[in-house]
């Protein structure tokens, strides 16, 4: 950001200096290690007393004199071009406290230079004895001038102590100089090997060819057992936690490391098969193939050398983007634009988001991101995320991809290079239109005060619940709504009745066939080892049927509901009619009731593919397939293998769910620690727009499932459950105190926002320690704060869904609604299709009984107050 | 928007900047002087060629034998200086060269082509006819492009008030052309390359003239008015430059203005001096005044340097952090290597005088 940008597409993510740096480093390797050679074969020449080994010698000096001088040393130059042009802030950091190890260089680049000259041009005409010496000081030059440049390109992936010191015997012999001379030394000689049998194998005469392509396999084996040694030296002299990234968590690190084990074999092979006795016709292709596989094993090393130094250019000081470490904060702080010095602008507006997110891009993202081009090509890796997803994303990219830094820059300026990378470079469009929710109608059952006996009450366990409608993929939720009823017998005492009544439930007419919707029921076998009839809920119930009586209340365990009416179209709100007879079989009471189930997950945001249904719901195939991809890749899992294989992921095979009483593997983290701890590095420091990532409660969605009246009164998902941060933080620290070691590397990335530490957090399981109503609502009074966190329910029986009133007969959710859809609620599809029951006993959307409309049950007004304190006055909020 | 602002902000240095402006005049003085012979001589063997198509002279043989090592030896040269310019002008250099970006690039691709020629006209000079003068006139070419190009980045280096057109040019390949002062100025260097390639012909024929090749004696005239006229010209291309100079950017009574102006003179009257005993053959007298001319002419480039980035920065603004025994050990390393290659420089020059065969 100190300097100017080249702006290149395709060539960009370093492919220049890779090409540069890749092919000079090949050849001179070869000017080091074949001046050893020069100087033993003439040695060779002379202790065999054979002239025809001196004239080869004299021949291959010409060919490496024509190598290493033009193509060799230009290339040297040819770095330090591209490097000033790729990188020059940390170009200038090297030059600046390396200058005189480059001089020193220099001064030794000067005597190879003029020694070369000497000894081929001489080759005929000097005695032995100096012609030898000659050679000998070009040796010893080419040699030191490695030595040299060796302290610096080791200092630049392990500064070692001059990240303290500054000091430049610190950085120069640095942690990995001697295991990389040693590694070094060993390549240049057998480099010199595999250049010696482009010459040896062109010799006409056999004996001679043969002994001298043997001579030169000495030279490629030999040295192996040094190059080996001292890569595992090398490997180890890293520290641990770099040795981790490259080798474990570097994916495009793989095939190059595979090619450099892969490639040592063969290239001792081959080494042998040109030791043995072949024709000319055979070694010669051979010693070709052999000089590509040497370029190829030289590129693997130094891809990753180079490329395990990510996301920095010079370790642990400055980052790819020219960025100081110690600036970071600042740069986060302040944002890129007002601390770089080439931008086009100050401050992003509408005008200029995306040219500004293009600059941005350039300094932050080109260094490793080609655009089009072979390496890390953005348009390619950004392919799988939507314009958000990509935001988000790259707000936590360096957690789980620590090959990547943090953004370095303010939030808005992130939003800026996601829209650049999405638009302009990917081609999305991302409609940021409102989904078009079309209207239901709401019958609102009859009910005569006069007449009628019984009070009909039902409500959904949860008032927000999602399914993944993937199964052929993977399954985490599945299709079904557990609705619960209360029948009151009206009168002055009303009387909750579970005997001598049956409570018919049954779907409405557009939700006949869900297994026509969705993959759920082709797949239950495979899942659950138990076969699940078509259209029937997991725990045996139809789309229509008994309820079941239990201590106060009626039940129907997990109704087959999904959010698709027959037609295909997305309804998360599917209405259930529950119908009271007595043992006559007459009706008694009759009510409807919102069994709400929604598929809106935003999976797609980060894990490719469309919605599934009508651009507003469902996981698609490819989106699924992804998350599991993600998953293989991120924890070692071979889950893409299991599904391919016709047997679709359980995600709690693994992960523990107390919501579906599946155990897991006893291994993982529970299912909600696991989802959100790993999320939570990707949503942080958004409001409850982080939640609608995955919970189908976007304000702008097709289901805005959070429809209460706290949603009315402005409250989101963070008053009560916390950020998404906090939330998380629960979870993983509940699981950390049973000793789940996962959960402390997942609460290591996270900043709690609610409280000041981690250890201020308070550990909760899922489904069980919830936020309890009456933290705000404190002994039931108007509340005085709008913001809770940190105090759970105890256990089940304190959650709001399983409460009851004084009298331990009636539901709090009976009269108030399910959470998160308490009266009056809003559903978007009919504003009376959430208040059906208030609506049909007391006209007023209001919870049942309010304003001191007790005559709904008692028939007659009451005058003193039960139930809850606090409930004999006007509905506060009309 | 300021070009101050665009000024990216030097590293500090380890030394007195005094050293690396030292260690930087003296090598770039070295490369100036070998770049020259390199392309004086390429020239001078293409325009030879070009004349006389059909001609295998000693005159181009012997360059076409020589120039693979003038190139090794300018290219050489030229890494120290390059070196030394980076950490005194760096935060300027760097900014000029990505505003330049492919161009400089295409440096290293375009001298590879040269030096690769250079040898094709070595190894196969018998064989070519046509070819010779084609070989001489893609190199010559080629050096000159190369030229060219770093007269363009030393030059926008100075002017970051242009700098700004990088907001229009992502992709760069920007010059200097609205300098009036790069074309005179990359002329002045041509034209003195051509200058010293003539006198170093003149020099290497003289003693072989001496050793007692009759024939040498027709070069070392060849090079002499090669020499002389080329300087003339040169006075002319240097009046062209110094005119075109911005009003003002020289005050001779400040040090830097006074400076240049000392050894503009020195310089001027060093070249005409040296000019006039060269066409009269009096090749060493020529010589010691041309290696003082080129030397004055050096100051005077960077007395210029120096003027031009008055406004922008100064040498004295870069920090010192400090650290001795790098740079003390490079002067030891150097030092031995003086001594090294003294050593193979005279039992070379013995084994050609005495005529010795290996044993």
């Amino acid at each position: 950001m100190n300097y100017p940008v080249w702006q290149l597409d395709a060539f960009g993510g370093g492919l220049m200096i890779a090409m540069m740096a890749v092919f000079h480093v090949y050849i001179s390797h070869f000017a080091v290690g074949g001046g050893l050679f020069l100087v033993l074969t003439e040695l060779k020449g002379i202790r065999d007393k054979n002239q025809s080994i001196l004239d080869y010698g004299y021949k291959h000096t010409k060919f490496f004199l024509l190598i290493t001088m033009v193509a060799g040393g230009i290339t040297g130059v040819g770095i330090w071009f591209t490097i000033a042009l790729l990188n020059p802030a940390a170009t200038s950091i090297l030059i600046h406290n390396f200058v005189f190890a480059w001089a020193i260089e220099w001064v030794f680049f000067t005597i190879e230079i003029i020694s070369l000259l000497i000894y081929y041009y001489t080759y005929k005409r000097m005695d032995q004895r100096n012609h030898l010496i000659m050679g000998w000081i070009y040796f010893a030059a080419a040699w030191m001038s490695l030595f040299t440049i060796n302290g610096i390109i080791d200092f630049m992936l392990t500064p070692g102590d001059w990240i303290q010191t500054h000091n430049f015997w610190d950085g120069f012999f640095n942690p990995t100089f001697w295991p990389a001379l040693f590694f070094r030394t060993a390549l240049c000689i057998i480099i010199a090997g595999l250049f010696g049998f482009m010459t040896a194998t062109w010799i006409k005469e056999d004996n001679l060819r043969r002994k001298l392509v043997r001579y030169c396999a000495m030279y490629l084996l030999i040295p192996f057992a040094v190059l080996l040694g001292s890569a595992w030296w090398y490997k180890a002299a890293l520290p641990i936690d770099l040795q981790n990234l490259i080798f474990q968590l570097m994916p495009e690190m793989q095939p190059f490391i595979t090619g450099f084990i892969y490639l040592s074999p063969i290239l001792i092979l081959g080494g042998l098969l040109l030791a043995v006795r072949l024709p000319g016709s055979v070694t010669r292709p051979v010693a070709v193939i052999m000089l590509l596989l040497g370029f190829a094993y030289m590129g693997c090393f130094e891809f990753i050398r180079e490329g395990g130094r990510r996301p920095y250019i010079l370790r642990d000081y400055m980052y790819s983007s020219s960025i100081l470490k110690e600036d970071l904060t600042k740069v986060q702080q302040n944002g890129l634009l007002q601390e770089a010095k080439w931008v086009s602008y100050k401050k992003i507006t509408t005008d200029n988001e995306l040219h500004a997110g293009q600059e941005m891009y350039n300094i932050l993202c080109l260094p490793c991101h080609s655009i089009g081009g072979p390496l890390n090509d953005i348009i390619k890796l950004s392919s799988v995320f939507s314009e958000t997803g990509l935001d988000n994303m790259m707000s936590g990219m360096e957690k789980t991809h620590p090959y990547m830094p943090p953004f370095a820059g303010t939030a808005e300026e992130r939003r800026a290079v996601a829209h650049y990378i999405s638009y302009s470079l990917s081609g999305q469009r991302q409609s940021k239109e409102t989904a078009d929710i079309i209207p239901v109608s709401a019958d609102i059952p009859a009910f005569d005060a006069n007449v009628d006996e019984y009070v009909l009450l039902a409500w959904s366990d949860l008032g927000i619940q999602s399914m993944t409608d993937s199964s052929n993929t993977w399954m985490m939720l599945p299709p079904g709504v557990t609705l619960n009823a209360s029948l009151i017998h009206r009168g002055e005492t009303p009387e909750v009745i579970t005997e001598g009544v049956s409570l018919e439930y049954m779907v409405a007419t557009d939700f006949n066939n869900p297994a026509a919707q969705v993959d759920f029921w082709l797949n239950t076998a495979k899942l659950y080892n138990k076969e699940v009839s078509v259209n029937t809920g997991l725990s045996g119930s139809g789309l229509s049927g008994i309820m079941k009586a239990e201590k106060s209340t009626f039940s129907a365990d997990l109704v087959p509901l999904v959010p698709y009416t027959d037609k295909g179209s997305y309804m998360p709100y599917p209405t259930v009619s529950i119908t009271a007879k007595d043992e006559e079989g007459k009706i008694v009471a009759t009510t409807t009731v919102v069994a709400p189930i929604a598929t809106e997950m935003a999976c797609r945001n980060c894990h490719a593919g469309p919605w599934r249904v009508e651009n507003r719901a469902g996981i698609s195939k490819l989106a699924a397939e992804n998350v599991l991809a993600a998953h293989d890749r991120l924890s070692g899992t071979s889950l893409i293998a299991q599904a391919a294989a016709g047997q679709p992921v359980l995600c709690q095979q693994c992960h523990s769910d107390s919501n579906g009483q599946q155990s897991g593997n006893g291994q993982q983290l529970n299912m909600s620690a696991a989802i959100h701890g790993f999320h939570a590095n990707f949503l942080s420091g958004q409001d409850e727009t982080g939640c609608a990532s995955c919970h189908p409660t976007a304000e702008d969605g097709a289901t805005r499932a959070f429809r209460g009246m706290h949603h009315t009164l402005e409250l989101d998902c963070t008053n009560c459950h916390g950020s998404l941060s906090d939330h998380a933080l629960t979870l993983l620290k509940s699981e950390q105190e049973k000793g789940n070691k996962r959960a402390d590397v997942l609460i290591n990335r996270l900043q709690p926002n609610a409280v000041d530490t981690v250890a201020d957090i308070k550990p909760r399981r899922p489904w069980i320690n919830e936020p309890d109503c009456l933290n705000c609502h404190k002994e039931f009074q108007a509340p005085e704060d709008d913001t809770t966190f940190n105090q759970w329910t105890a256990g089940e029986e304190e959650l709001f869904k399983n409460r009851t009133d004084e009298s331990g007969q009636l539901r709090c959710a009976g009269c108030h609604n399910s959470a998160h859809a308490v009266y009056p609620a809003v559903n978007p599809y009919n504003k009376e299709l959430d208040n059906i029951q208030p609506l049909q006993y007391q006209t007023e959307p209001f919870p049942i009984g309010s304003n001191r409309n007790c005559a709904i049950c008692h028939t007659i007004p009451m005058a003193e107050e039960m139930h809850h304190p606090n409930m004999l006055r006007e509905f506060r909020n009309q | 928007m300021d070009p101050a602002t665009l000024i990216p902000t030097p590293d500090a240095i380890p030394v007195h900047w005094g050293w690396f402006q030292f260690l930087l005049l003296l090598t770039f003085y070295l490369h100036i002087l070998l770049m020259n012979v390199m392309l004086g001589t390429v020239i001078i063997a293409f325009v030879r060629h070009l004349q006389r198509p059909a001609d295998s002279s000693l005159l181009s043989r012997e360059i076409s034998k020589k120039l693979p090592f003038s190139i090794a030896l300018a290219v050489n040269f030229g890494v120290a200086p390059l070196l030394f310019v980076q950490v005194l002008y760096g935060h300027l250099i760097y900014a000029s060269s990505v505003l330049m970006a492919a161009l400089w690039l295409s440096i290293v691709a375009i001298l590879i082509a040269a030096y690769y020629t250079a040898y094709i006209y070595r190894y196969q000079y018998n064989k070519m006819t046509d070819g010779r003068m084609v070989a001489t006139g893609l190199i010559s070419c080629l050096l000159l492009i190369i030229a060219f190009f770093f007269s363009s980045n030393f030059t926008l280096m100075h002017h970051p008030e242009t700098w700004v057109r990088y907001f229009d040019h992502p992709a760069a390949m920007l010059l200097n052309f609205s300098d009036p002062t790069l074309i005179p100025r990359y002329l002045h260097f041509a034209a003195s390359s051509v200058a010293v390639g003539g006198l170093a012909i003149a020099l290497y024929f003289q003693r072989r003239q001496k050793n007692g090749e009759a024939e040498a004696g027709e070069w070392v005239r060849y090079g002499c008015n090669w020499f002389g006229y080329a300087t003339f010209v040169n006075f002319a291309v240097g009046f062209w430059f110094f005119g075109a100079l911005p009003k003002g950017i020289i005050i001779p009574s400040t040090l830097v203005g006074g400076l240049f102006s000392v050894f503009l003179i020195i310089g001027v009257i060093t070249a005409l001096l040296a000019a006039i005993y060269g066409l009269r053959q009096r090749i060493m007298p020529a010589l010691c005044l041309l290696l003082g001319a080129i030397f004055s002419m050096i100051m005077v480039r960077e007395f210029l340097r120096v003027a031009y980035l008055k406004p922008w920065f100064s040498l004295a603004d870069l920090k010192v952090a400090t650290a001795y025994s790098p740079m003390i050990l490079f002067l030891l390393f150097f030092a031995g290597g003086l001594v090294l290659i003294g050593w193979m420089l005279k039992t070379t020059y013995q084994v050609f005088q005495n005529g010795e065969v290996q044993s």
